[in-house]
């Protein structure tokens, strides 16, 4: 499955290789978030927040076709 | 004569403003141990020489400008300085810190500390050579901007470079939310350019030919080199010099850590695309707050033309922008722009300023400030035009400027009509741009830190809950935070006992609390701090004197009658969003406050039913004076 994705600040460098040109990413049909994250390679100690089609989700959301998604990290700053 | 430790200058010079004279004293090394510095050392300076119920914005008030052994601009995140006095916002504990080169400057000028009494017959500034210690008339700087006043001060000194600490027109007026600048950075927080404005002095400019003699050289530079090797390394220092702290506005929205419509809701859904505008059309580069800073986070930032045309300058942060954002539901970066640079010229808090700005919006739309009461503007939310105009009038006390400059709780307590329930703040200080309905941490660290709720000391709030940072203190009892639920209230005031002895410490120490964050934990801290002073201190005798001084600016509250009940959170904070991305969600609403707070009580080994530090925690804390 086919889902388009984003992602921000500090994750920016975990699409390298990963996310084509159009900003999508091909799946496994009902992969997790959690499972997207560990596609990327996103090491599981770093804080992450989820939107998918602007609505918050648990890492346990199972994906489907079309899914646009955001992965947030913090630099944080105050 | 006491014995001289590396590290220190060893002497901090006392300024009497009511006869223009000066001491220079000894410092006791005893209490530099047991202290540090910072907040610390000030701590136990103001807690024995400012008298209970004393008027903050009286002569009896004084005002300490501090350094550590860490200033330095050298040592990484050693370029600040941290200023200390009792708060005209709150009567209790106020500090704020500002990066800068004064700070290294002081210690260049032969002194650690600084501290300011009294209060001159007329407008006067301070200029510090060495031992050359001069009083010159301010009278002509008087209405200034501070930008003006930089220049002016600079001119008449001949010397282009000289670091100047000074306050804008605002803390002239004695306006509460009032700061003192260093250029564009600002000592913003608790009021303490009304403390110098109320003390008639207008600036200091400092400068010095001393080098800060350290114990062990050869140590200190391996030391920097490998801190510095970590920040290279780090994704954070990246990105703080890419992004700055503005860089999490997305993150913090969607996390529902992005306070907005005066605390309505948790998120807004339109940080995305006001960040996106910023960085693509406004930033004009980064800029570090001191020489030398390897990360450089601060943003220098300009609205080429149009309504609200501002000139480049350093001053666009997360916090500011969210304030004139996010707090007034305002969609129009380029006015936010424009009035985080006017807080800045005049000398106001951009935190205070917006959430003040919200709370009149909020009062304006419930009828309780009428269109006749505010000179006419129109107070709707959202509308960009009356930031910059209320700025303005809050900065020179026009108008309702003049009422709202006395900061939320003083304002709805003098305008009563059921606007209390609008003044979002802990104890009197205006809330940052941070959610505790985004991790219930921060809800236990907002109610209880000693200056009230602001944006440094909670800070590690969010950081722990959603960032899942954890700044090397696993170790010394803080449980993994990829171990704790976000959303979970129990077990939370636990946590948040060692967070803050850990995280007081780079105010101690006057380091820069994002090099924490980029890799700089507490035992590189104590390294470096081994090696300029030759003192064995470890990670562990740190967080000993960062919960010493946690408790002594507890008792400096508790002196001025602060007691358990205001370690409180506004009811709003408490409750479901009403909008945003988490509306009406249950989880965010926080619902056993005083649970968590019995569980922190007891983690510190304070009374339960009054908050006081029990008679067994001083005395582990040599506090049982």
């Amino acid at each position: 499955m086919k889902i388009k994705i984003k992602l921000y600040t500090i994750l920016e460098k975990y699409a390298k290789g990963k996310v084509l040109k159009d900003n999508t990413i091909i799946l496994p049909k009902a992969t997790t978030l959690q499972g997207l994250s560990h596609c990327l390679n996103i090491p599981d100690k770093i804080g992450k927040v989820y939107l998918v089609n602007d609505l918050p989700q648990s890492k346990e959301y199972r994906l489907r076709e079309g899914d646009e998604v955001k992965i947030f990290s913090f630099i944080g700053g105050g | 004569m006491p014995e001289k430790i590396k590290g220190y200058m060893g002497e901090q010079l006392r300024i009497s403003l009511n006869d223009k004279s000066y001491k220079i004293e000894k410092i006791d090394t005893k209490v530099l141990r047991d202290y540090l510095g910072g907040a610390g050392y000030a701590a136990r300076v103001l807690y024995d020489e400012i008298p209970k119920g004393t008027d903050p914005l009286s002569p009896e008030n004084k005002l300490m400008f501090t350094t550590s052994p860490l200033t330095a601009n050298r040592i990484p995140g050693g370029g600040s300085i941290m200023l200390c006095f009792k708060s005209p916002q709150t009567n209790a504990w106020g500090e704020s810190r500002c990066g800068g080169d004064f700070g290294p400057d002081l210690k260049k000028a032969g002194y650690d500390f600084l501290v300011i009494e009294g209060k001159s017959a007329e407008p006067v500034y301070l200029v510090i050579n060495d031992d050359k210690i001069e009083f010159r008339s301010a009278t002509g700087l008087m209405g200034k901007t501070v930008n003006e006043k930089l220049k002016i001060i600079r001119k008449e000194l001949s010397d282009p470079k000289i670091s100047v600490m000074c306050i804008g027109p605002a803390g002239e007026k004695l306006v509460k939310i009032a700061t003192v600048m260093f250029e564009h950075r600002a000592a913003g927080r608790c009021g303490a350019g009304a403390v110098m404005g109320s003390k008639n002095l207008i600036g200091i400019a400092v400068k010095g030919s001393h080098k800060t003699p350290m114990a062990q050289p050869a140590k200190l530079t391996e030391t920097i080199k490998t801190c510095l090797k970590i920040l290279k390394e780090s994704d954070f220092s990246t990105n703080l010099k890419k992004h700055g702290t503005t860089g999490d506005m997305a993150a913090n929205d969607a996390a529902g850590d992005w306070p907005t419509k005066n605390w309505h809701a948790n998120s807004w859904g339109k940080a995305e695309q006001i960040y996106h505008q910023f960085y693509n059309k406004h930033l004009v580069k980064n800029h570090g707050c001191y020489t030398g800073c390897p990360i450089a986070c601060g943003r220098i930032s300009e609205v080429k033309e149009g309504r609200f045309k501002t000139p480049a300058h350093e001053g666009s942060e997360y916090e500011s922008l969210s304030a004139f954002t996010a707090f007034v539901l305002n969609e129009n970066i380029e006015a936010a722009i424009q009035a985080t640079y006017l807080c800045n010229e005049f000398g106001i808090d951009t935190i205070s300023a917006g959430a003040i700005i919200a709370f009149a919006m909020e009062c304006y739309e419930n009828g309780i400030l009428k269109k006749e009461e505010v000179g006419d503007i129109d107070l709707t939310w959202g509308n960009p035009a009356v930031l910059p105009e209320l700025v303005r009038m809050i900065s020179l006390r026009e108008g309702i400027g003049d009422t709202l400059a006395e900061g939320v709780k003083i304002a709805s307590e003098r305008l009563g009509r059921g606007s209390e329930k609008y003044a979002i703040h802990g104890k009197g200080l205006e809330a940052p741009a941070h959610d505790p309905r985004s991790g219930k941490v921060l809800g236990v660290a907002y109610g209880t830190a000693n200056r009230g709720m602001c944006h440094i000391h909670p800070l590690e709030g969010m950081a722990y809950d959603s960032g899942k940072m954890d700044w090397g203190l696993v170790k010394y009892g803080v449980p993994d935070p990829n171990t704790i639920d976000r959303w979970d209230e129990k077990g939370k005031g636990k946590i948040v006992k060692i967070l803050q002895d850990g995280l007081i410490l780079p105010d101690i120490l006057n380091t820069c609390k994002f090099f924490m964050y980029a890799g700089i934990h507490i035992d590189h801290l104590a390294q470096l701090l081994s090696a300029v002073t030759g003192w064995k201190i470890d990670g562990q005798e740190l967080l000993k004197i960062g919960e010493r001084v946690m408790n002594l600016q507890r008792l400096f509250n508790m002196r001025e009658g602060f007691h358990r009940e205001d370690d409180l959170l506004p009811e709003r904070m408490k409750q479901k969003p009403a909008f945003g991305f988490y509306e009406n969600e249950d989880r965010c609403a926080i619902k056993d406050f005083e649970g968590m707070l019995d569980e922190y009580y007891q983690a510190r080994s304070w009374d339960s039913k009054t908050g006081i530090p029990l008679k067994e925690k001083l005395l582990e804390l040599a506090l049982d004076e």
